[in-house]
């Protein structure tokens, strides 16, 4: 029964960036499919909060506290992770940083700019696949789930960092993917596009996602919640002959280039 | 624990194809999450067959008869569904007629023809489903396609046009409906077959070592694709074509 393949119960599954946005949207979407949840991140509050949810639901959770850009905390993250709930079943690389945020003139970035935007985005992907990829390969099973962005695929003005590290993370997945097809391990990418996540009490916050919603074909920009149950399915044995492919939810944003023509006027066949 | 985001309840599903390929196979996938499904096809005991299974699984079924190339057919499929089963949901169209001849010696005929089943088909069957779907303003349409849509091969010109033709369909639709709270989706699959094999002696074929996770796709490996774009889990993705294919387009 395809519903029955769709169960996490039994799986643990660490979530990086799991304290905010998508990350504890997808912490709440597996532990509400059954899965026992590691939240990892760098401030304490968010994990500790996304982690008593989980508990909440009848779940076992861990909060560790990790900066994905350095790899001993990484490494003993995964560690804990393993001997705290003794393996890793589905990894989310979903820590990031960036966006619209972090956009700036490429002559004013500086090196430290960059190798933080690469880092953050891109080198922590890598830092915990290859600490929890050893441990998925050795069982000869395991999900990897990389978050990229709509922009890992699109250029961005002025927009480097970000755009930069997310392409990398989407050839991450594509490589990671062929690299362990034949050791049980699938690696998949979520592409979003534009989601509100963060607190729409500022004005000038509200009117740029207004504003956003507008250009997309469905009008309306994400939720949080829309990326959980992709998160599901990519995490559980429904998605068994998928690998390395490219999930983009952007209510349709690529499919139509982002472009603000709306409906083509009516241009009747002439004879 | 299942998240109840999936299931498909109280749903109603058209399977649309040329009874060869993936049609019932999505047609028991979407019944064992929850639907009731109309399986539109030319005739023949596949699609009853396929029907008696769904209702065996306590869920209502229909095979309607249908040649899915012809606009008339079509029509009246859609109505009697509609007048059955009140309304539909989803909109799943499979139709699938291989064909491979060097361009040079490919007819007219041949042309039209697989236009015809593979491209024009999909265009009737959305064009009669959507009418209804836009007055509800819910639906969700998915198209099944082969990698063949998104990538060439020599001696498959005619196909491959005719499954690319499918997924520009895909992608300019979701626009046109998107306001109209419909999703508009393909699913993508790679080479498979539907006899059981070991892995052994499915990997003495070179196709087979060729794709990454070294076995052929079975017919229940677009079963959770096809639920994820047919229920609530995923209003927002638009647009797009998602592949199961075993890693296959993760080369290209």
């Amino acid at each position: 029964m395809i519903l029955e393949d769709l169960n996490l119960e039994g799986k643990v599954a660490v979530i990086t960036g799991g304290g905010t946005g998508l990350g504890k949207a997808m912490s709440h979407a597996l532990a509400g499919a059954g899965a026992d949840v590691v939240v990892a991140a760098r401030r304490v509050g968010p994990i500790e909060e996304t982690a008593s949810e989980v508990r909440g639901m009848g779940r076992r959770a861990l909060a560790i506290s990790t900066d994905v850009a350095d790899s001993q905390q990484v490494e003993r993250m995964v560690e804990r992770a393993i001997s705290e709930l003794g393996k890793v079943d589905i990894l989310i690389n979903n820590a990031g940083i960036g966006g619209e945020q972090v956009t700036k003139p490429i002559w004013e970035i500086t090196d430290e700019e960059w190798r933080i935007g690469i880092d953050t985005n891109l080198t922590g992907a890598f830092y915990c696949s290859r600490a929890v990829g050893r441990h998925m390969v050795e069982r000869g099973s395991g999900r990897v789930i990389n978050i990229s962005s709509g922009y890992g695929l699109r250029g961005g003005r002025d927009n480097f960092m970000y755009c930069c590290a997310k392409a990398g993370v989407v050839l991450l997945t594509r490589s990671l993917a062929l690299t362990w097809a034949r050791d049980g391990v699938r690696v998949n990418c979520i592409v979003p596009g534009f989601f509100a996540t963060v607190p729409l009490d500022r004005p000038e916050i509200r009117q740029y996602i207004e504003s956003t919603a507008r250009f997309n074909p469905m009008g309306r920009v994400g939720e949080p919640g829309d990326v959980g149950p992709l998160a599901v399915f990519l995490a559980s044995e429904a998605s068994d002959y998928v690998t390395g492919e490219i999930f983009c939810i952007d209510g349709g944003g690529l499919a139509g280039g982002y472009t603000p023509t709306g409906y083509a006027p009516i241009i009747p066949l002439k004879g | 624990m299942i998240l109840r985001e999936f299931s498909l309840e109280g749903k109603l599903a058209i399977v649309a194809g040329n009874g060869r390929g993936w049609g019932n196979y999505l047609a028991i996938a979407l019944a064992e999450a929850g639907a009731d499904i109309v399986i539109a096809a030319p005739g023949g005991k596949g699609i009853e067959e396929t029907a008696k299974k769904v209702r065996k699984m306590g869920r209502r079924a229909l095979a309607i008869s249908t040649d899915i190339a012809k606009s008339s057919e079509v029509e009246e499929m859609v109505e009697r569904a509609i007048s059955e089963f009140g309304k539909i949901d989803i909109l799943v169209n499979s139709p699938d007629l291989e064909f491979a001849r060097p361009f040079l010696e490919v007819s007219d005929e041949e042309w039209d023809q697989v236009m015809n089943i593979n491209l024009r088909s999909v265009f009737l069957c959305t064009r009669a489903v959507g009418k209804h779907m836009l007055e509800r303003k819910t639906g969700r349409v998915i198209n099944v396609v082969p990698g063949l849509a998104v990538r060439g091969l020599s001696n498959c010109t005619a196909y491959c046009a005719a499954k690319g033709g499918v997924l520009q369909l895909t992608k300019a639709l979701s626009q046109e409906w998107a306001r109209g709270n419909i999703r508009v989706n393909a699913i993508g699959h790679g080479w498979f077959s539907e006899e059981e094999r070991s892995e052994e002696e499915q990997l003495k074929d070179p196709l087979v070592r060729y794709i990454p996770l070294r076995r052929l796709g079975r017919p229940r490996d677009l079963s959770g694709l096809v639920v994820l774009l047919a229920s609530d889990a995923c209003d927002y993705i638009n647009g797009q074509v998602l592949f199961a294919d075993g890693g296959v387009l993760a080369h290209v």
